[in-house]
Parts: structure tokens; C-alpha cells; sequence
């Protein structure tokens, strides 16, 4: 027999008298679930296959590239086994990271626009710019991760694999804050993209399809002018292909620039530009949205 | 204080006036916004909520304007009519993250949300995706994101829609005691008036963006001087007998039913008289009640009508 004595517990209604929290912890909130959604944690298997697979496909390819270059050890003549550098790695990850943007980017809205949850945001104490910046802070921080695991992963590397680790370090400081901000460029303008276009859409599939033919109409065009054409229009005409633009733009930043047709920091201003202005319509959008 | 006050609030779409020139006050308790489609019922919550601004006048709650102050909204709770609960998650991690984004700390949060789902009869179920649940129990979820965050007022649009009698009882039964034993006010907005007569205590009546009447449901359903008459056997006989005492009882179409205007006291002993010297069987009596579907035949100037008054 117990010796705990009998306990009668009250299960009527008892209203909240503790603390309430500020707008930065409801957005808090918002950015915390976008990060969930966005990697499938607290959803079954098939939530998190396709987000896992690209991140995979991002980051993998590096590690396995500094694995082999660690057993093959230093190049001596020019066929020899080497790294790519972090400008040319950002050209290869920009696939991984378009479809990532693409498939996963419209799980953030798509959902509450079909299942109608819009209208429960309106009605809590945050506004639509909160919802959508934090929506966008989620997926931005994901596909930072994921732009700037394998450029950390190629430093690290290179750091250990030096023969004065120190001095390399010394010497090479300013690759950090250069991979960094081209990381950051490739993360903010796929989040924004994606974002914007799958507010248009009600359908998951519908706002994928939507953005891989943006990217791959523009990328297109801006090689039909950048092939056939010549001239100021045809430059200009060449930076509506996003990836490419977005490549320029990176190797401009590790000062790295090719003969291309419009230079990098050009591409770099435009995508600043293009960011700006599709972040502002995202905004305007999410706001008809959420007030219906 | 008033909890909820509109004064003079006009908003127009387009060429369509959804509300003109509206002003009442809602106090504590559970309110009815009733009207039929396109009174303005939807748009006055809308106001209120501040999601829309009017064109002129004003909608205050708890004395602040709500499109002034989204903070007010951390005291106010909110169940639209249509769909609106994410498919693919449990009712309990959806709660939580409606309490969160309502203002309450992460660990208060969670639990808010298992204790109002106890509270609405879904504790059990509270784990399962709620794309698994029935129409009944989404109701009960839309009404539980409501009250998760403790508001002070909730409004509720149609919360009765697509529940079968029963879960329509149910329903009805759980926000008497949501504004009753929890002390949280409830608008609901409803076409229906029987919703209205079984939970409400007061009732905003609106008709094409006007102020029919307000006031509280029991000046709207109280007892007036005709008396109902219903009997099995020995119909023509009391009517008979009613006549010749100079009373005139209006006969129903079936023979059965008595209706008299205008009763006293001593019209009641007369008519018990009757029905026992003509050996009627009496199956019921009983003075006739006003109904809030009066109030939108009535031929009474509503603008400046009080029902309380």
C-alpha cells in the first residue's frame, strides 16, 4: 500500500498569469518552425529525404574531394589530382542549391496558403512583415549552412594540409570572409526567389516547377545573348541567366575573374539590385496575402 | 469598460458598403454578431481584429485601436469559418506554436496547449495529424487556438458550420462554459439564431452594414400577451365556449391550435374553466415568446431601437 497521501487535483480552467514575451521572440517562433519545416525535423521520413539529398549533394562532393586529396597527397605537375578553388566549387554547388531553393523553399508558404493558416497569423500579434522575414530568415539560414559547410571544410583542409598551418592562416585569412559573403550572396538571392515565387502558388510542385523555370528560361536567355549577341544590350541581357550571373558575381569576390562579358562586380550590383527589389515585392505580396 | 466599441464605423468595397455609419458597444459575456450573409459581420471582426482599416470611425478593443496596435492582439483570440489547421500536424505541436507566436515562453506554451485540448475533449487525440480529424473535432481545435494564449475576448466566425446537431450542441455547450467557467468573453458571429438564443447573452443584430438592434438576448425573447393553446380533443367545443365569454381565439389550421391576444390574468381561469367543462384534452399552454427572428420583421425604425431599453 502507498504511503503517499491522497492529493485532489483541481482540473478546472486556469487562465495564463505568467510572463508574455516580446515581438522578437514570436519571431522567433516563426524562424524556428521555418527551420523545421525546411529540413523535415518533427515530420516523418518523406519529410526529410529531399531536403537531406541536396544538402548531401551540396556538402558530400567536397568531403569526399578532400578525402581523395588527402591519399593522393600534394600535386607536383599539372595532371595531377587538385582541389577546386572556392570560386569554382560555388559554380558546381549552385545546381544542389537551386534545386535545394526549389524544392524545399515553398514548404514555408505553400502549406499555410492551401491549408488556409494565413488567417491565424493576421489575427496574432505579429505582423506580415514578421511572418515573411522570419519565413525568409529560416530558409536563408539553411541554405547559408549549406553554402558555407563545403568552403569550410576546403579551408579547414588547406590549413591542416600547409606545411606552417600558422603562417597559412596568416597569409590566407581573408579567403574566410571572402567565401563568406559569396555564400551569403548565393543563399540570399535563392531564398528570395523561391520565396517570391512560391507565394504565388497554393501547390508545392506548382512554385518547384516555377522556380527551376526561372532559372533555367533565364539562364537560357542569358546565353542565347551572351552566345549570338554583342553590345551593351546583349551584356545586360545576359545577367537575367541567374546562376551565371551569380558565379561572376562569386568569383569577383575571391577575385578570381574570367573574360566574360559583363564583369563580376557588375553582376554583383544587379543581383544586390535584384535582390532588393524581389524582396519588396515579396513583402507587398505577403502582405495581400496575410490580410486577405 | 466596454470590451469591444464601434463608433461610426463605415467600410466600403468598391461600390458595395459592407458597413454604414455602425456604432454599438460589446461588454463582457458571450455575444452574438448575427445577420445573414453580407451584413457585415465578417467585416466588423475584421475591424476589429485590424485587418482592415475603415474608411471612417473608429473600432476599438480594450480601448486601443487594433490596427494601431498589433499588441492588443496578444489578448484576443480568433476561430475563422473556413478551414484553417495545417494538415500534416499534431493538434498539440500547432498549439504550441500558436501560443508561442501569440506571446507565451516556450515551456508555458506547451503546456497551455495540452491543458486547452483537455479542455475541449481532445487531450487523448492530441498527438495525431489533424488532417486524420473529424469536422467536429477541427472545430474544437480552431476553437482551442482561440483560447491558447488566455485572451480576453475571442471572436469566433460560425463555429457551429458543417456540425450535425449534436456536435452543434456540443459545441454551443463548450463556449457557454469557455465564457462562463474560463472568464473569456466570445463574439460569434453567426446567421443562425438559434445559436445565438442558446449561448449568447447579448446580440448585435446587423442587417446590409446597418445597426439592426442590440442589446440582450433576453429583451429579445421574452414573454409576450398572447397566450398558445394546444388540444388533442374537444377543439371546437372551447373555442366555442371561449366565444361566448367575449373571448376571441385565433383557430390554427388544423383545428388544434388556439391562439389569444391580449390575455390577463383572469383570461387564464376562464380558458382552465373551459377546457374542463368541455372536457378538452389540453396538451399545452403557454404565453407566446418574442423570437430574434422578429427582429428582422419588425416595421420598427431600427437605427435608434434598444432592445434593452
Amino acid at each position: 500500500m502507498s504511503s503517499r497521501p491522497a492529493e485532489v487535483f483541481d482540473l478546472g480552467y486556469r487562465g495564463y498569469e505568467g510572463e508574455r514575451t516580446g515581438r522578437w521572440a514570436r519571431r522567433d517562433a516563426i524562424w524556428r518552425d521555418g527551420i523545421r519545416i525546411s529540413l523535415g525535423l518533427g515530420r516523418g521520413v518523406g519529410a526529410k529525404v529531399a531536403p537531406w539529398l541536396l544538402l548531401a549533394l551540396a556538402l558530400v562532393p567536397m568531403v569526399v574531394l578532400v578525402v581523395v586529396a588527402a591519399f593522393v597527397g600534394p600535386a607536383t605537375n599539372p595532371d595531377d589530382f587538385e582541389l577546386p578553388s572556392y570560386a569554382d566549387y560555388y559554380g558546381w554547388a549552385m545546381v544542389p542549391l537551386a534545386l535545394f531553393a526549389a524544392v524545399v523553399a515553398p514548404l514555408l508558404i505553400c502549406p499555410d496558403r492551401s491549408d488556409r493558416v494565413l488567417s491565424l497569423y493576421a489575427a496574432r500579434p505579429i505582423t506580415p512583415l514578421d511572418y515573411v522575414g522570419a519565413r525568409w530568415a529560416a530558409f536563408a539560414t539553411v541554405a547559408l549552412a549549406a553554402a558555407w559547410a563545403p568552403e569550410a571544410v576546403l579551408f579547414t583542409w588547406n590549413v591542416l594540409d600547409a606545411e606552417h598551418p600558422g603562417s597559412f592562416l596568416r597569409d590566407n585569412w581573408e579567403v574566410v570572409p571572402r567565401f563568406l559573403a559569396a555564400g551569403a550572396l548565393v543563399a540570399t538571392v535563392l531564398t528570395t526567389l523561391a520565396l517570391l515565387v512560391s507565394s504565388f502558388a497554393t501547390r508545392r510542385a506548382y512554385a518547384s516547377v516555377a522556380m527551376l523555370a526561372v532559372i533555367f528560361i533565364g539562364s537560357a536567355i542569358g546565353g542565347i545573348a551572351e552566345d549570338n549577341f554583342s553590345g551593351g544590350a546583349a551584356d545586360a541581357v545576359s545577367l537575367v541567366g541567374l546562376p551565371q550571373a551569380t558565379t561572376d558575381a562569386v568569383r569577383w569576390i575571391f577575385d578570381d575573374e574570367v573574360d566574360r562579358p559583363v564583369s563580376g562586380g557588375v553582376a554583383l550590383l544587379w543581383l544586390l539590385g535584384l535582390t532588393i527589389v524581389l524582396a519588396a515585392w515579396l513583402v507587398r505580396r505577403t502582405n495581400r496575402l496575410v490580410r486577405g | 469598460m466596454a470590451l469591444l466599441r464601434a463608433h461610426e464605423l463605415t467600410k466600403t468595397f468598391g461600390s458595395v458598403r459592407a458597413l454604414d455609419g455602425v456604432s454599438f458597444e460589446i461588454d463582457e459575456g458571450i455575444t452574438g454578431l448575427l445577420g445573414s450573409n453580407g451584413a457585415g459581420k465578417s467585416t466588423s471582426l475584421k475591424l476589429f481584429l485590424g485587418l482592415l482599416d475603415p474608411d471612417s470611425g473608429s473600432a476599438e478593443v480594450l480601448g486601443q485601436e487594433a490596427r494601431n496596435s498589433p499588441e492588443v492582439r496578444t489578448r484576443i483570440g480568433y476561430g475563422p469559418e473556413h478551414d484553417c489547421l495545417p494538415r500534416n500536424v499534431s493538434a498539440a505541436e500547432f498549439l504550441a506554436y500558436m501560443a508561442r507566436i501569440s506571446g507565451l515562453p516556450r515551456t508555458a506554451a506547451r503546456l497551455r496547449a495540452s491543458d486547452v485540448l483537455r479542455h475541449v475533449g481532445l487531450f487523448e487525440e492530441r498527438y495525431r495529424p489533424m488532417e486524420t480529424y473529424s469536422t467536429g473535432m477541427k472545430q474544437r481545435v480552431k476553437l482551442a487556438q482561440a483560447l491558447v494564449h488566455d485572451p480576453v475576448i475571442a471572436f469566433l466566425d460560425e463555429p457551429t458550420a458543417g456540425l450535425d446537431p449534436l456536435g452543434r450542441r456540443e459545441m454551443l455547450e463548450l463556449i457557454r462554459r469557455v465564457g462562463g467557467e474560463f472568464g473569456i468573453s466570445i463574439v460569434i458571429s453567426t446567421h443562425l439564431m438559434g445559436d445565438v438564443e442558446r449561448a449568447c447573452d447579448s446580440v448585435v443584430v446587423l442587417d446590409a452594414g446597418r445597426l439592426l438592434r442590440s442589446g440582450p438576448v433576453s429583451g429579445f425573447t421574452e414573454e409576450t400577451e398572447t397566450l398558445e393553446v394546444e388540444l388533442l380533443e374537444g377543439a371546437e367545443a372551447v373555442v366555442a365556449a371561449l366565444r361566448g365569454r367575449g373571448l376571441e381565439p385565433t383557430v390554427g389550421t388544423a383545428g388544434r391550435r388556439l391562439t389569444l391576444e391580449g390575455v390577463s390574468g383572469e383570461d387564464y381561469d376562464t380558458l382552465r374553466d373551459v377546457i374542463v367543462d368541455a372536457g378538452a384534452l389540453l396538451y399545452r399552454l403557454a404565453p407566446a415568446r418574442h423570437s430574434l427572428a422578429d427582429v428582422f420583421t419588425s416595421d420598427a425604425d431600427p437605427a435608434t431601437e434598444e432592445a434593452s431599453s
